[in-house]
């Protein structure tokens, strides 16, 4: 069932040094349904489907932990700020109340 | 006499049926209108349940971007700016995200450690009517810090 959803993980800017404050974006396309709205073709109402947590970590070490429900838009996007400290890997844990788990990574390679 | 008094309890007890019936439906109604999501929450027991009954100060430090008007309550852009230092022993915990008229009152809880560097967080939100949104901030010394503004919202996002 568990098909793997698009999703992306930014740095902006796109050109970063060791020391730099970068913004690392995440975009995931999810239908956070909330459970209350109908389903236009069949009337019945939709069941809850909302993504719950999420781990933003960088090379195994969790830096930010969310924890997100219903109220958050379709298609959520999240957005925090990290100092490079250098080469490594920023990976994007998320899970939904479906029990739904999935991740996206980006490498991060500061110049100079 | 029998049978006249049989057509009138018959007419009573219709009269009796077509009145309380369409009422009955009504007050069912009524009682549904407020539809109630799997976990909603008030506001005021969102807050109670983070900070645990700590005292919460008004504070210009939290800046706090919303629309002022939103058209589409389904996608309303909330960016969070914390003014304070990030180092190991002060530092911004956590942001919590808050609207006071959707029916669960919390929109996303971020715990931040130093390695973020800057109190910062952006997401969009739903919003259902006209509300206040709120960002409460957990310092690292556990006091708890607060801005609301509100949006004006068009078409409600929820439902």
């Amino acid at each position: 069932m568990a098909d793997k959803r698009k999703s992306m993980v930014k740095i902006k800017p796109k050109k970063y040094k060791v020391g730099d404050i970068v913004k690392v974006d995440f975009i995931v396309i999810h239908p956070m349904d909330t459970g209350m709205s109908k389903d236009k073709k069949t009337g019945k109402i939709k069941p809850a489907h909302y993504i719950d947590s999420l781990t933003f970590s960088f090379d195994g070490k969790p830096f930010t932990t969310m924890k997100v429900w219903e109220s958050v838009s379709t298609n959520p996007y999240f957005s925090v700020k990290y100092k490079v400290t250098g080469k490594g890997k920023i990976t994007v844990d998320y899970t939904d109340n479906q029990g739904e788990k999935n991740s996206k990574s980006k490498k991060l390679k500061p110049k100079g | 006499m029998e049978r006249r008094k049989f057509i009138q309890s018959m007419f009573t007890a219709s009269a009796v049926a077509m009145v309380t019936i369409p009422t009955g439906v009504l007050a069912e109604e009524a009682k549904k209108a407020p539809k109630k999501g799997p976990n909603d929450m008030s506001f005021d027991e969102a807050v109670k349940a983070i900070t645990s009954g700590k005292e919460v100060k008004e504070s210009d430090k939290i800046k706090l971007s919303v629309p002022e008007i939103a058209e589409n309550g389904a996608v309303v852009p909330v960016k969070v700016n914390v003014d304070s230092p990030m180092e190991e022993g002060n530092y911004v915990k956590a942001i919590h995200v808050l609207n006071k008229g959707n029916g669960n009152a919390r929109c996303a809880d971020i715990m931040l450690t130093p390695a973020n560097a800057e109190g910062y967080f952006a997401t969009r939100v739903k919003l259902s009517k006209t509300q206040d949104v709120v960002a409460l901030v957990e310092l690292s010394d556990g006091t708890f810090i607060q801005t609301a503004k509100s949006v004006k919202v068009t078409i409600g996002g929820c439902g």
